[in-house]
């Protein structure tokens, strides 16, 4: 099911929550608008999160998770940690970590079973994210942008990429991550595609400016309601050469 | 997309407000109070700047207007067309250009009273000179009465012009009047045009959107034309052929076989032929609308061939709908939609924008890189779950309907704690000390950390009895050492040109002592030698005076001793020392007298102009009498 949602009038709802297969994180807001529509989706499921990392309210792209494991960077206070640790189930490993690159989900994309990280990343890093979300991880770049997490969304059924990522490196990205991957845009054209976009295996959610194209790519490249991702190259072909 | 936004044009005010708005506005900014026995030099300024900011007020709203209104020569060929049909392109251009004279004649008047102004010799020749000057100005502006009345009623209509993007998907209606184009559009979009059954119910072109394919429609009704040559086309049928004539888009001709709208079947084909040249290059169809009444099996056989002639030799499809009973409207949308779109596509497909676009339509599949499988994790309880919905009274009472309930946002406090999953729920709301016994509560959560650290370590010490740090080392093979020297090597470089280049830089922009200028010890210099392995004891040798000393018992004695001379040599004072000692004591001098003048003034310098106190106390608290406030 793919949605539509705003942040206080903000588009880039990637950058205030932070959504996986066993848990979804949320921004304080002025009011429960946003956090109601996760709840809406998800609260049946999964716990949804009230939370902030490091006192901000960018929580989206301060941390990295998946049903194994949630990442945070080391500005994140003993409270929020305790807070976390409290609301998570305990199939889920809560790590701190001290990385030069503290916008972890700037830096880091992963789904349940790949992780793609920034070529600067640490070492260590790169081990406790190995560890700790219990996945491969390869150093990447997408479309020339080192920031791998803020230009896709990635989780297990599929992925949607920055739009000038050229077709050899669709190729490899997907040989990598094992997904079936197509470039496109939100948020009517936007390029940042984490920023715009949170994914699980079974829920999308887009800012609202997102076209009705940019949503129906959407759904069909992470199969959500049993859509597929080839009716991207057939259906809906002619819709997305007149809108771009 | 809001390309061409008529909208925000500023409103148009008649003559008679233009000048009002004006002429006080000049009231209200510039001063009001002048006296005839100010110096002239005032007075002139004071009606010059009443002058001339009565100019700059006409300017600027004159400016404005024609900046605002759109060029014709700069919009859309569509859009200067339209307005060419609506507001005769002559007029228009002739009232903008008006206006545009009437701006330099002002200008023109304002500069020839300013200079006027400057020789004027009282408050009252003045007075009358500002007063003829916007006289003048007002004249001129209402001349432009008629200017500013019809710009006024183009401003007004063109805000109310459908705002039609001329690039985008495009479905346009035409046909006879009264043939149910208006019908069909309200069926496939909630534009809700006037329909009536009489002709030219649609006066003007008409706009509506659908979304067909995920994709945005603009679908255009335009009024009925009739059969007649262009030149006798009146103003309403004449956007329908602007519309036609250059927007890109799906023609639907609309034909009504039932002859309910007053023209044979022969008259909607003759005007289709003659219409003909406007739809070149565009995709077009022949939709008979009404076919609840007359399908066209029902039309004579001469007619049949007439329309099977137009299908086969132009090779337009024709369709067939009913608005009345709603069959085919869906199939005719639907048809115009796909051949516009191929046609849209086949075009974007030959320009270069397409290498934008074509790793988009590219959908890249993995290859099996080993054979672990990676499944999704979809939880049970998503499967046959009832999505959540809004209008629904037994819907889940979600966050916001709580924050609803109690107070509304900015009122309500959510409870973070209320989803905790703990042991036991009561534990939920136990409040936790941070800090406790000077030690942050957060670092001890672990029960065992006291014992996990112990072993960590024994394991270090373990390790590193071991040597397994040591030999890490050596295992770096002998590429990787060829590598590392090169690297060495190349940052030994690096370091010592930028050192050279830091010695060169230092160099630069200093005053330099020349070597011989500078004294050096005698023992310096020998141990500098001696580093270069170079004996100096000539150098000492040379330094030392070489005549034999006087022994004590030869200085006195019975030699004798000769008397002081009186003409005693006096060692020379160097020259060089005794005029630096003169240019001394003239600059010490010259310095002191420098000082006096600020001496007296209790100044540090020269350049210290400060001032301590303007007025003694007296003068501020305002007490003084006339003629007694004039301090420095």
């Amino acid at each position: 099911m793919a949605l539509r949602a705003q942040f206080e009038n903000s588009n880039d709802i990637g950058v205030f929550s932070r959504l996986t297969n066993a848990y979804c994180l949320v921004a304080f807001g002025g009011s429960e608008n946003f956090y109601s529509v996760f709840e809406g989706e998800l609260g049946e499921v999964i716990p949804v999160i009230h939370t902030s990392i490091a006192g901000t309210r960018i929580v989206g792209r301060l941390t990295v998770g998946n049903r194994r494991g949630l990442l945070v960077p080391v500005t994140t206070t003993d409270q929020e940690l305790q807070h976390l640790r409290n609301s998570l189930p305990d199939s889920v490993k809560i790590q701190r970590i001290e990385e030069r690159l503290s916008a972890l989900g700037n830096v880091i994309a992963c789904n349940d079973h790949v992780a793609l990280v920034h070529p600067e990343i640490d070492r260590e890093t790169q081990e406790i994210i190995r560890d700790v979300l219990g996945v491969e991880v390869f150093t990447q770049t997408i479309a020339g942008n080192v920031l791998v997490g803020s230009y896709c969304a990635i989780s297990n059924q599929g992925g949607l990429v920055h739009p000038r990522t050229s077709i050899e490196d669709q190729d490899e990205l997907s040989s990598l991550l094992q997904i079936p991957l197509v470039a496109g845009t939100i948020n009517r054209g936007s390029d940042v595609i984490g920023a715009g976009l949170v994914v699980n295996d079974w829920c999308a959610l887009a800012g609202v400016d997102t076209t009705a194209t940019e949503l129906s790519v959407v759904e069909r490249i992470f199969k959500l309601q049993d859509s597929q991702p080839s009716a991207i190259v057939t259906e809906l072909r002619d819709s997305l050469v007149d809108s771009t | 997309m809001a390309l061409y936004n008529f909208k925000k044009i500023q409103p148009v005010p008649s003559a008679s407000d233009f000048l009002d708005i004006v002429l006080s506005k000049t009231q209200r900014k510039t001063p009001t109070v002048i006296h005839k026995h100010y110096k002239i030099g005032r007075i002139r300024q004071f009606y010059m700047r009443k002058v001339k900011f009565t100019q700059d007020s006409f300017e600027d709203k004159l400016k404005a207007m024609l900046e605002e209104f759109p060029k014709i020569d700069d919009i859309h060929p569509f859009y200067a067309d339209l307005m060419n049909v609506l507001y005769d392109k002559d007029h228009y251009k002739l009232a903008l250009s008006q206006i545009n004279k009437a701006k330099s004649l002002i200008e023109e008047v304002a500069k020839e009273y300013v200079r006027l102004l400057k020789f004027g010799d009282s408050l009252y020749r003045c007075k009358q000179l500002k007063k003829s000057a916007l006289g003048r100005m007002a004249t001129i502006m209402k001349r432009q009465k008629n200017s500013l009345g019809y710009l006024e009623e183009v401003r007004q209509h063109l805000a109310r012009l459908p705002s039609i993007d001329p690039n985008t998907r495009t479905l346009l209606i035409c046909g006879y009047p009264n043939v149910g184009k208006s019908s069909f559009m309200n069926k496939i979009t909630r534009a809700n045009v006037d329909v009536q059954p009489y002709a030219f119910t649609t006066k003007s072109l008409f706009v509506g959107h659908m979304d067909y394919k995920y994709l945005r429609w603009q679908v255009i009704d335009t009024p009925g034309i009739l059969d007649r040559p262009l030149e006798q086309m009146n103003t309403i049928e004449m956007q329908s052929v602007t519309a036609l004539a250059h927007l890109r888009t799906c023609v639907l001709y609309f034909m009504d076989l039932s002859g309910q709208c007053g023209y044979s079947v022969d008259d909607q084909i003759q005007l289709y032929h003659n219409i003909k040249p406007l739809f070149a290059n565009k995709p077009t169809f022949i939709v008979i609308n009404k076919i609840d009444v007359t399908r066209p099996e029902d039309l004579s056989e001469e007619e049949q061939v007439k329309l099977r002639e137009i299908s086969e030799k132009e090779n337009v499809q024709i369709l067939q709908l009913s608005c009345q009973t709603d069959e085919g409207v869906i199939d005719v949308k639907n048809t115009a939609c796909d051949k516009l779109l191929a046609a849209r596509v086949e075009v974007k497909m030959k320009s270069q924008k397409i290498n934008d676009v074509i790793n988009r339509l590219h959908l890249s599949e993995p290859q099996q890189r080993d054979d672990i499988p990676r499944l999704p994790f979809i939880p049970e309880a998503v499967i046959g779950r009832r999505p959540y919905d809004k209008t629904d009274p037994k819907r889940r009472k979600l966050e916001r309907d709580i924050e609803e309930e109690s107070g509304g946002p900015g009122v309500y406090n959510v409870d973070h704690k209320k989803l905790y999953i703990l042991q036991s729920d009561e534990w939920k709301y136990d409040a936790i000390p941070e800090i406790m016994d000077g030690k942050n509560v957060a670092d001890f959560i672990d029960p065992e950390i006291a014992e996990k650290l112990e072993a960590l370590e024994r394991e270090e010490d373990k390790l590193e009895a071991e040597g397994f740090y040591e030999s890490d080392e050596e295992i770096m093979d002998s590429e990787e050492e060829e590598f590392k020297k090169a690297a060495d090597e190349a940052r030994e470089k690096k370091k010592l040109i930028v050192q050279a280049h830091r010695t060169s830089k230092m160099m630069k922009n200093r005053p330099v002592m020349p070597r011989t200028a500078t004294t050096k010890s005698l023992e310096e210099i020998e141990k500098k030698l001696g580093e270069f392995g170079i004996d100096a004891s000539a150098i000492r040798a040379r330094s030392q005076t070489r005549s034999r000393k006087r022994k004590f018992d030869e200085s006195i004695g019975d030699a004798i001793v000769r008397e002081e001379s009186l003409a005693k040599s006096v060692t020379p004072v160097n020259i060089e020392d005794r005029k630096i000692a003169k240019m001394k004591k003239r600059s010490e001098k010259i310095h002191k007298t420098a000082q006096r003048q600020a001496n007296l003034y209790a100044r540090a310098g020269e350049s210290d102009r400060k001032i301590l106190m303007k007025k003694p106390k007296h003068l501020f608290s305002n007490k003084s009498t006339v003629g007694k406030r004039d301090r420095r």
